[in-house]
């Protein structure tokens, strides 16, 4: 069991920086995802918790342990790689022994913890088969228990679902999130997918360009996302964002959307903005938040897309897009013709139109 | 009825144009297949004729017309009892139980340094491929004079010893195989060296990372990982030379003629020396024929063997 610290983590390859003063505590048993678009620096940080990369600076500790001069084949890292990385020349049994016979395990104590590990993975009908021919859930079953089976403190994945798919996705995440509770080692995942980050993790890292923008449980990063990128990136689809203008009327105030209409603020939002009236804001609401009835918002409703269980309504009004998620059991409004909509007051998100970054709601 | 009915013009239907189509291709490759065979059966069926011959270039006849010399198996008769090709087969055989796996560990040695980047790899590698890329008489010509009695590899000898060295490489019986087989070394590593090196880079780097994460040491993940993803690659670098050191003759040729007297005489040399010097032509025919069965036997049971050690 393991705590990792990365402090001030940074490297640069030449004069492109892959990663960016990371700072993360990942707490021991915790089931951290990464999270990013490609080439945001997710990998990078996973190859140096690893131990396959050195940082150009920066410490990584583990349980408080500067680890950076650790080779990687005494961190006691398990790791499975995106492609599982199966020794496809040897048979089930021989992989899930690898790392035993490496470490020179006594013969006997290899048999029984294979055995053991075998059962728990449900792998033992197949021990003797060849490793080239498995499908893909017992490949990466067999991955993590190829790691598993050394005890490894901490746990590393590096996308392993990226190679399924989407119908098997499914059953794999619930097979890797129950794995884990019975290993119950602390796991970092890194994924490009929100919806494998979303279902799995207790936490989640958001990561884009090498930097690290959000760190908190998935429905935190849902609600409150930190930035634009974040607000975006997280949900199917992102979260609407719209340039508009704080306006203070007696002691309430709104924004209004040019030519679309105005929202009003809820009042944490209120006290933050108090004091910035007439000035330039990024307006954020989720597509499902939308509600058909009352008035606020109107927008020209362009596609209708009706997916069995919602409808994605996509809205345009002067080049400004937007979309809606209606529940199926609302009529969907009428494709070319203006549609007038409302957020909710709780629904409403602030962003700096500058940095990108929200404006924290602020009580008294 | 109707089921029956409408079900059977289906099987019918997507059957026909099958086989027609099958047939309509052998007819179209028909002719270039007969070419291929003829190319490659010709000469051996006109080996095989002319070897139950007594016929030679000299008796003033077509070679279609060896059948008037017609003397049976005489010629295989001969060859059972001939002591100088045994001599020159058991040569050729040793000279590749040498060479081969010299070639190989060299090969697999350099291939291993040259896997992982260091400084000046690159003019390293591009050297190390020169000795392959000489022709052959051209690297027996500067073996014959390495090796001369006043030749720079006494010379480099002379260094260790209080009395100048002089040994007559190439004409001691025992030290002209030697120097021999140096140099096949010297100009066949390198392909060994390119094989091994390529098949070593197509072992993949997730394979080797993911067992130094579970602790393997460097020779456990050489001996269980790179080695055993190579193998076929090995089987192939392996084959070519063995086939090729079995032709051995070019630079042999230049550095000793396959002397002295017949001490490194090997196949190719012999069949050369019976066919150009003594125009037995016969009897080279049957020389060849017989060496092309045994290496088939010796090739067939070779790949059933490596096939068969594949499969676990």
């Amino acid at each position: 069991m393991s705590e990792i610290a990365l402090e001030n983590l940074g490297k640069t390859f030449g004069d492109f920086t892959a990663l960016a003063d990371m700072n993360l505590t990942i707490a021991n048993g915790e089931f951290m995802a990464l999270l990013g678009p490609s080439g945001c620096g997710k990998s990078t940080t996973m190859n140096i918790i690893a131990g396959m990369l050195r940082p150009s600076h920066g410490a990584i500790r583990f349980n408080g342990q500067d680890v950076v001069d650790v080779p990687m084949a005494k961190r006691g890292v398990g790791f499975v790689f995106q492609n599982y990385a199966i020794f496809t020349h040897m048979s089930v049994r021989e992989n899930l022994a690898y790392g035993l016979r490496a470490q020179g395990a006594p013969g006997a104590e290899i048999t029984k913890r294979v055995k053991a590990f075998a059962e728990l993975l449900q792998l033992e009908t197949m021990l003797d088969r060849p490793a080239a021919g498995l499908s893909v859930n017992i490949l990466q079953r067999l991955a993590i228990g190829r790691s598993a089976i050394l005890k490894p403190a901490i746990f590393l994945l590096d996308e392993p679902l990226s190679n399924v798919d989407a119908a098997f996705r499914a059953v794999m995440r619930s097979e890797l999130k129950s794995l884990q509770g019975q290993f119950g080692q602390t796991m970092v995942y890194v994924t490009h997918d929100q919806l494998e980050a979303m279902t799995m993790a207790d936490r989640i890292a958001v990561m884009d360009h090498g930097k690290l923008l959000q760190v908190g449980t998935p429905l935190d990063i849902y609600n409150n996302p930190a930035d634009t990128f974040v607000a975006r990136f997280i949900g199917a689809p992102g979260m609407n964002i719209l340039d508009g203008r704080l306006i203070q009327k007696d002691d309430a105030v709104s924004v209004e959307v040019p030519g679309i209409g105005s929202v009003d603020l809820p009042p944490a939002l209120q006290f933050a903005a108090r004091d910035l009236n007439g000035s330039d804001v990024q307006i954020g609401f989720r597509p499902e938040q939308v509600s058909a009835t009352g008035s606020g918002l109107t927008m020209r409703v362009g596609l209708v897309e009706r997916i069995g269980a919602r409808t994605i309504v996509h809205l345009e009004h002067e080049g400004i897009a937007a979309k809606a998620v209606l529940p199926a059991d609302v009529a969907p409004p009428v494709a070319r013709k203006d549609w007038t909509f409302t957020v909710p007051e709780d629904g409403v998100r602030l962003f700096d139109p500058v940095t990108g970054q929200a404006l924290k709601a602020r009580a008294h | 009825m109707t089921k029956v009915s409408t079900i059977e013009p289906v099987a019918e239907l997507t059957d026909a144009p099958v086989k027609t189509g099958a047939r309509l291709g052998l007819w179209l490759t028909l002719p270039a297949q007969l070419l291929v065979l003829f190319i490659a059966l010709f000469p051996i069926l006109m080996q095989v004729y002319i070897s139950l011959t007594d016929w030679s270039p000299l008796d003033g006849i077509p070679w279609w017309r060896a059948h008037e010399l017609w003397t049976g198996l005489l010629n295989y008769a001969d060859l059972m009892a001939d002591s100088r090709f045994w001599g020159a087969l058991w040569r050729t055989f040793f000279v590749m139980a040498v060479c081969v796996p010299v070639q190989f560990l060299l090969g697999l040695g350099l291939a291993v340094l040259f896997v992982d980047d260091f400084r000046g790899k690159r003019v390293l590698y591009s050297t190390l491929l020169v000795p392959m890329m000489v022709v052959p008489a051209v690297a027996g010509y500067m073996f014959f004079m390495l090796f001369q009695s006043g030749g720079p590899v006494n010379d480099l000898l002379s260094l260790f010893t209080s009395d100048p060295v002089r040994i007559a490489w190439l004409s001691d019986p025992d030290l002209a195989l030697i120097a021999v087989m140096l140099a096949d070394i010297w100009q066949w590593t390198p392909l060994m060296f390119l094989i091994l090196l390529a098949g070593m880079i197509s072992v993949p780097q997730d394979q080797q990372m993911a067992a130094i994460l579970l602790g393997a040491s460097w020779w456990r993940r050489f001996f269980t990982i790179v080695l055993p993803r190579m193998k076929s690659i090995i089987i192939i670098a392996l084959a070519i030379r063995v086939i090729e050191i079995f032709k051995i003759f070019d630079t042999l040729f230049i550095m000793t003629g396959g002397g002295p007297g017949v001490a490194t005489e090997t196949i190719s040399v012999y069949i050369y020396k019976v066919t150009q010097q003594e125009l037995i032509w016969s009897y080279v025919a049957a020389i060849a024929l017989a060496i092309l069965i045994v290496l088939s036997v010796v090739s067939v049971f070779a790949i059933k063997r490596m096939q068969r050690g594949q499969g676990t």
